[in-house]
């Protein structure tokens, strides 16, 4: 589904990807591990295509496609989602009316027609009770004055009910009580299945407990330094990342 | 840089062309102190960035054409009339062409009206335009609200002008009696391919305890030259809640003018305008405290893409012994083109000691991190643009406080956006 070959990205003036590599077929789960500054985010946002991450180097295959060549919005109608590590607040924008939005910009780039209003606001007001959102947050403008839980939660609605074939959540358990953690793993374990496939960034090995990875990939300072099944991820618990990056050195 | 002067033979031949009815006194005087002062030039600290040039060029065009009224309706007009009272329910005055039309008045809403030539009261003339306005007045209105009526009081100043130039004038004083809840529409609207310019002077008196609610909408054709003057003189206790949206018309200026002679009073005033290729709007606003306590408080936002240029300048004049004074006015522009142009001057000045006052200007782009946000989601970039433009206007068209107008305006400003948004993609 996602072939990454020997990517290269910069931000301003520093060169943050260097050279990363990571092949991920459907219905695979990879979570994607390593310390603060290592370029996770950076790679969620190269894929995503954000244009302040200029890629140097290498080239990305989506669906037999030339990823780089899509604009953003092209990336999200073919399938790509991206969870925000930090979502965005944007005030006067309604929640619901963006759901909508996305909802149908898919759907038409797919050749169907627009949603039903009322089954629309059906289906998600469903996936909002499975994730424990209240229902008022559709009024909502998105994510304004939203808790860090809150927007997380938003970010899995979204995710829900767009039904990507590959979904990249980024760092969404950081900032999560209990209750939404498990919430979180549930809309994705829901969304798992054999046509799709996930890539977790994050820090903890805790999101691993609920969502069981097929493999788990070490990133730093741009690179995957190690890639394993999910013992790879308790197995950084315990050692820490210095561990990795210095048998990867060795 | 030479500005035109206005004609002031033709304009001389025209008022004395004028009917002879009971306003021609104060026609002649308009047209001496037009003769003494002229209209203002770039070199005044008023209009530093407002070139009345096309204005006085129409005028002068139009003058020397024989300064013709047009009285014949037509069809367009007649639509354009129909479309706009179809629009909004309200208790429609109609000054088309400069022609007060009273057919779509209900006279037993209550609210009274009488012609300025039927009264020889005198009317403001206190600066040039309002000069031109007098001296080129085919008659005015006087309007008096007594009580609560069921619909709105519609203003609607509406132009046609099809071939060459046309002027026209339009003066309306309202006066809304102590304690009375009124809510008014202002709606300046122009249509055909001609050049025109239409100059408004509208007065506003609230009695004692009255709540004025006033919405103003300028939808002209883009291109059309529109000077609209507003005074306001709250009472005692009084409150006035305003509105503005500006989405039409080439050449604007609309000046507010707030006098605040009397304590308590209290007045919100707020504007938005949406600006394109060809357009220049100049809001401004003057609020003069001269007692207190007594607040005011003024948002105007703009959206500006393309080739254009927007102007705020909110004056507050806090006068000596105005204590209890409180002023706030603030500004925001979002700025699509880096052809657009904004001067936004908030000017405080404070003569009294127990006042709080505050200003904030803010000019910026839209942003970037909501619109690769809105991407992600698939949306394309004019989509993203719409909304995230939407949402800062949004904001202000919620505030509008004559309910009856709210729809009219939701739309208006949907397509305006919408075709903005078009010439940026
Ligand atoms: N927009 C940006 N501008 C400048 N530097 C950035 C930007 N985004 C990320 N970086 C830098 O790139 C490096 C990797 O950041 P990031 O991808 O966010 O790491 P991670 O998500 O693994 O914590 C960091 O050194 C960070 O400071
Ligand atoms: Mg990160």
């Amino acid at each position: 589904m996602l072939e990454i070959n020997n990517l290269k990205s910069r931000v301003g003036d520093s060169d943050i990807l260097r050279g990363l590599s990571l092949s991920v077929n459907a219905g695979e789960v990879h979570a994607i591990m390593g310390p603060n500054g290592s370029g996770k985010s950076t790679l969620a946002q190269v894929i995503a295509g954000h244009e302040d991450y200029v890629v140097t180097g290498g080239d990305v295959q989506y669906q037999g496609k030339d990823l780089l060549d899509l604009k953003p919005e092209e990336r999200a109608r073919e399938g790509i989602f991206l969870g925000f590590q930090y979502p965005v607040e944007i005030p006067g924008v309604n929640n619901a009316y963006l759901l909508k939005a996305a909802v149908n910009a898919k759907r038409k780039h797919q050749g169907l027609g627009e949603v039903d209003a009322f089954e629309f606001l059906k289906l998600a007001r469903e996936k909002m009770a499975a994730l424990g959102m209240d229902p008022k947050f559709l009024n909502r403008g998105v994510n304004e004055g939203f808790s860090g839980g809150e927007k997380k939660r938003n970010e899995i609605l979204q995710m829900a009910m767009l039904e990507p074939s590959l979904a990249i959540l980024d760092e969404t358990d950081s900032g999560l009580d209990i209750d939404a953690l498990k919430a979180v793993a549930q809309g994705v374990n829901t969304l798992r299945g054999p046509d799709r496939a996930i890539i977790l960034i994050t820090h903890y090995q805790r999101l691993l407990d609920y969502i069981e990875p097929d493999f788990v990939h070490v990133l730093s300072e741009g690179r995957i330094i190690r890639s394993g099944d999910k013992t790879l991820a308790l197995e950084l618990e315990e050692k820490g990342y210095e561990w990795v990056r210095e048998a990867a050195s060795a | 840089m030479k500005q035109v002067a206005l004609s002031i033979d033709d304009l001389r031949e025209a008022v004395l062309r004028m009917p002879d009815d009971a306003l021609m006194a104060t026609r002649e005087a308009a047209l001496a102190n037009l003769d003494e002062h002229g209209l203002p030039s770039v070199r005044d600290e008023d209009w530093k960035y407002t070139d009345l040039g096309p204005a006085i060029d129409i005028s002068n065009r139009w003058l020397a054409n024989g300064a013709t009224i047009t009285t014949t309706s037509n069809d367009l007009l007649a639509d354009a009339i129909a479309a706009i009272a179809g629009a909004i329910d309200a208790n429609w005055l109609i000054i088309a062409n400069g022609v007060i039309d009273t057919s779509r008045f209900d006279e037993s809403s209550g609210i009274e009206v009488q012609r300025f030539s039927e009264s020889a009261a005198p009317f403001v003339m206190d600066r040039p335009l309002a000069d031109l306005n007098a001296a080129l007045l085919n008659d005015g209105l006087r309007v008096q609200i007594h009580a609560a009526t069921e619909k709105p009081l519609g203003i609607l100043i509406i132009d046609e002008t099809n071939a060459g130039a046309a002027v026209s004038q339009a003066n309306v004083e309202i006066e809304i009696a102590p304690g009375c809840d009124a809510e008014v529409i202002e709606y300046q609207s122009s249509t055909g391919t001609g050049d025109h310019f239409g100059n408004s002077v509208i007065t506003l008196q609230i009695g004692q305890a009255a709540i004025a609610s006033y919405v103003r909408i300028q939808n002209r054709r883009i291109g059309h030259v529109q000077s609209g003057r507003l005074c306001a003189t709250p009472g005692r206790d009084a409150r006035l809640n305003m509105a503005s949206y500006d989405l039409g018309g080439g050449l604007v200026r609309n000046d507010v003018d707030i006098d605040l002679g009397e304590p308590g009073a209290d007045v919100v005033f707020n504007g938005l305008y949406l600006a394109g290729d060809g357009q220049h709007i100049d809001n401004h606003t003057r609020v003069d405290h001269r007692v207190g306590p007594a607040s005011s408080s003024q948002e105007y936002r703009g959206i500006l893409n393309g080739r254009c240029r927007c102007v705020w300048n909110g004056k507050a004049i806090v006068h000596a012994g105005a204590d209890g004074t409180d002023a706030n006015q603030a500004n925001h522009n979002l700025l699509l083109s880096e052809h657009a142009e904004i001067d936004a001057k908030p000017e405080l000045e404070i003569y009294a000691d127990d006042v709080k006052c505050s200003h904030g200007t803010t000019v910026g782009q839209l942003d970037e991190t909501a619109l690769f946000y809105l991407r992600t989601r698939g949306l394309d970039k004019r989509q993203a643009t719409q909304l995230l433009t939407h949402a800062f206007a949004a904001d202000l068209v919620g505030r509008a406080p004559v309910a009856a107008a709210i729809d009219e305006i939701t739309s208006l400003v949907e397509s305006r956006l919408a075709d903005l948004i078009q010439e940026e993609a």
